[in-house]
């Protein structure tokens, strides 16, 4: 089986460092591997799709970008690189200039961090659940939804279903959200043409759909990490013809053939099938940087902007949304600054703001009029905000509400 | 990998006393491992730690136990003896607990605070001052590169000056690089002697002091063809991305062989810290052991090692400084081929395998790539005292016929305000580093 490149880079970055003067010192904190995360539990079905909103009928868009720095973004040369962030959409949000990642600037971490309003400490590579109630077990919980209405779509392959659920014995995998890894779809169809002998295939837009149908379809569906199989490892068919529909727009389209294009897609489409109430959405193109390749990672930063702008206008032209939505969005952390022991813009481990400075955008329902918070927040502060906007019964945890949000 | 290991023997005499004991569990991964690497680390490797073991055994048991006091008291809140923590080497479950870990940053700094005492130690012992050679990194962007003459030089913020390179008669297929390393009489590589920039092999008996490193080929093989025998030798490491493409490819594909899990991504990882890589070095790399386990963990510590040329330049240069403080170092930046449709970023072993559509050079990217990198190399660099000071650093972008300089007073080229020749600049530098 193939692995994913991008959280194997992440691997020889657990304990680069930032003491730098020694050869003893870096070599000492330096530890490489190639590590690739995945638990493979499927567990769960897609159920039924759009239905009357629970609690306060809001619905949530959380979008969260990977890695990247105030410098290639929120500041005056990084502007370029994000037109439709600046330019169309901060005008009409609520906007926080610093917010904090002060837990583990690694993506799992990170990630469950802000799904569950407490800094997790698990392991970096998703083979533990967070400790803590996620925003998505909170709600369905407390509100008895179903899980249909709440979903992950993530192309980034540090996370693994785990993400969907804590391991409090209190909420669990029960109230867990569905999860599906789209990237993953991609990467497993291009090592089953590789497998099969087919790799002509990859060249062929017509073909390229047939693969993909062809990697859902198999019997084995152990590499995309998804838990919205049943106990026989099926798909249900609602889900099944909601990822058709993903990969066909995906593919027949003439754009970009990125992980992050064929997660939004999956995820306009679950929005057109299910309409969950709770979507978070996590894009990764932005990692291209742990190869080393500044371009691709400036890529990955616009193809977001479009990206969350294209998410945007999905909202406000789609009945389930249109009118009842907050969308949130916020990288996980930065990256390391330039000249760092930790190799810059590759990692983001570094104890530093270009590491855990980071912004976030609110746009919708939630906001009552566009402005601008110098106040530094915490990435923690997110999910108790976004649990009181979805009416769930307050729970104890690190982060505090932040008073600029409306219900 | 089973050749016996050849300490000094204040080394083992300390060793043979005890000394490791005296470390907490957290240091002795790396120490074991640096210790079980002994023949394959470079000299200012093996100063290093020997400089930390000497310094412990130094210490009285009560000094010892005061200098590990405060990183035993977290190693303890860490409860790092209830984790499966290797203490032979490091691994990746060892990084992934310790990173995980409320007390991560508070433990660095507790180890920093260690190796701090070590350096100060060291300091104050007669003998361990170094002598302050004049040195030389020389970077450069080729002529496919095109930059952007307004802003070519933004990043370096103002810490040297641009000069503009005058056209000169050199062949068009040539990089600067080529012509200043391994061109006509004159070269900083020598023909003659194959030495690199003359004067470093009588101080050249130092091992890994000179590295060109490559991301393509053409520059190395200039050097290979100038038929220079002392090239071969141990003070000039010659690296190059395409020509170590064998080593490369079957190092990816060990790795792309692994499972989605923690205990398996180590196992990989021993397998591969072991396997023979003999067979797959160029020339120049095989037979210099210390070269070629360089390059096992440049490859299995990623930052794109091995999925892109510059990224490996970068990486290479960055961990040569690091690990081996040479004199002089040359890097020259390279293409790259834009990702394939369908494959995402840099995903597989060898994208053109699982993709046939051709290779499509991506030339803007990797012009933004090796601007980027050639900073990164001058600052991996500027992290170490020795490059601090006497040291000169030439990045060429031969797009624009400019080299950007940052050099210590004493360079004298830079004050120049006409356009210099290559020629010119080339006699410069060898000047300076003779």
């Amino acid at each position: 089986m193939k692995y994913e490149v991008c959280p194997a880079a992440e691997m020889g970055s657990a304990l680069e460092h930032q003491l730098s003067t020694d050869t003893s010192r870096r070599t000492f904190l330096r530890a490489a591997g190639l590590l690739a995360a995945g638990l493979l539990v499927p567990q769960a079905r897609a159920d039924e799709g759009p239905h009357a909103n629970a609690g306060s009928g809001h619905k949530l868009v959380l979008v969260v970008i990977g890695g990247v720095r105030r410098d290639e973004t929120f500041s005056a040369e990084g502007l370029v690189n994000i037109p439709h962030l600046s330019a169309n959409l901060l005008p009409k949000a609520l906007f926080y200039r610093h917010v904090r990642n002060e837990g583990v600037t690694a993506h799992f971490n990170a990630i469950s961090s802000i799904l569950t309003g407490n800094w997790q400490h698990v392991d970096d590579w998703g083979k533990l659940a967070p400790t803590t109630p996620t925003l998505f077990e909170q709600f369905r919980k407390g509100l008895k939804v179903d899980r249909s209405d709440t979903w992950v779509v993530a192309s980034n392959k540090a996370l693994t279903n785990l993400i969907g659920a804590s391991s409090d014995a209190n909420y669990g995998p029960g109230y867990g959200a569905n999860v599906v890894f789209p990237k993953q779809l991609m990467l497993q169809a291009v090592a089953d043409a590789l497998r099969g002998g087919r790799t002509a295939n990859m060249a062929d837009r017509s073909k390229v759909e047939a693969e993909l149908e062809s990697a859902m379809e198999g019997s084995n569906y152990e590499g995309l990490g998804w838990n919205v199989f049943d106990a026989s490892d099926r798909l249900d068919p609602r889900v099944r013809s909601m990822v058709q529909t993903a990969i066909a727009s995906f593919v027949k389209g003439s754009g970009p053939t990125s992980g992050d294009e064929l997660t939004f897609f999956m995820t306009r489409e679950v929005m057109r099938k299910f309409a969950p109430q709770v979507l978070v959405v996590a894009l990764s193109d932005v990692e291209a940087a742990h190869f080393g390749s500044f371009s691709l990672h400036l890529a990955g930063i616009r193809t977001a902007d479009r990206l969350v702008d294209q998410l945007w206008q999905e909202i406000e032209v789609n009945p389930d949304y249109r009118g009842k939505t907050t969308m949130v969005i916020l990288p996980e952390f930065g990256r390391d600054p330039d000249g760092s022991s930790t190799n810059g813009f590759f990692n983001h481990r570094a104890n530093v703001d270009s590491t855990r400075d980071t912004w976030m955008m609110a746009l919708g329902s939630a906001v009552d009029r566009p402005q601008i918070i110098e106040r530094p927040i915490r990435h923690i502060d997110l999910c108790p905000t976004l649990a009181e906007l979805l009416g769930c019964p307050p729970i104890a945890g690190m982060g505090a509400k932040l008073q600029e949000f409306h219900g | 990998m089973h050749e016996e290991t050849k300490l000094p023997e204040n080394l083992r005499e300390c060793l043979s006393k005890g000394v490791l004991k005296r470390l907490p569990l957290t240091f002795l991964p790396f120490v074991n491992q640096q210790l079980s690497q002994w023949n394959h680390l470079f000299p200012n490797e093996r100063r290093s730690v020997e400089r930390l073991l000497l310094f412990v055994a130094s210490l009285s048991s009560e000094q010892s136990e005061a200098l590990f006091r405060e990183l035993v008291g977290i190693e303890e809140k860490m409860e790092v003896r209830k984790w499966h923590f290797s203490t032979s080497e490091q691994t990746i479950q060892n990084s992934s607990q310790l990173a995980a870990s409320p007390f991560f940053q508070e433990w660095r700094r507790a180890v920093q605070a260690v190796f701090d005492a070590a350096d100060e130690h060291a300091s104050k012992t007669a003998g361990s001052a170094q002598t302050q050679a004049n040195r030389l990194v020389l970077l450069g962007i080729p002529r496919a590169l095109a930059v952007d003459p307004q802003t070519a030089w933004r990043r370096w913020q103002g810490t040297g000056r641009a000069l503009n390179i005058a056209p000169e008669g050199r062949n068009s297929t040539q990089s600067a690089l080529e012509f200043l390393l391994a061109g006509t009489p004159g070269a900083l590589i020598d023909p003659s002697s194959g030495q690199i920039a003359g004067s470093l092999s009588e101080s050249g008996a130092v091992a890994a002091n000179a590295w060109v490193v490559d991301a393509g080929r053409s520059l190395i093989d200039a050097l290979l063809a100038a038929n220079t025998p002392r090239a071969h030798d141990d003070s000039a490491i010659l690296v190059s991305y395409t020509r170590l493409e064998a080593y490369r490819q079957n190092f990816s594909h060990e790795m792309n062989t692994m499972r989605k899990d923690l205990a398996d991504a180590d196992a990989v990882f021993n397998r591969l810290r072991q396997v023979d890589v003999t067979r797959w070095c160029p020339a120049e790399v095989s037979g210099k052991t210390d070269l070629s386990e360089f390059l096992r963990a440049l490859y299995l510590s990623g930052n794109g090692a091995v999925i892109f040329g510059n990224s490996f330049v970068e990486w290479a240069a960055s961990e040569a400084f690091r690990r081996a403080r040479p004199t002089f170092l040359a890097a020259q930046f390279g293409v790259r081929s834009k990702p394939k449709p369908f494959t995402g970023v840099a995903v597989f072993d060898n994208p053109d395998q699982v993709n046939p559509l051709p290779a499509v050079d991506d030339l803007p990217g990797s012009a933004i790539d090796a601007q980027m990198l050639a900073l990164y190399v001058w600052l991996a660099a500027r992290r170490f005292e020795e490059y601090q000071r006497s040291t000169v650093c030439v990045c060429l972008a031969e797009s624009i016929a400019q080299a950007y300089v940052v050099a210590p007073p004493e360079f004298q080229l830079p004050k120049q305000t006409a356009p210099v020749t290559l020629e010119q600049l080339r006699s410069s530098l060898r000047e300076w580093i003779t």
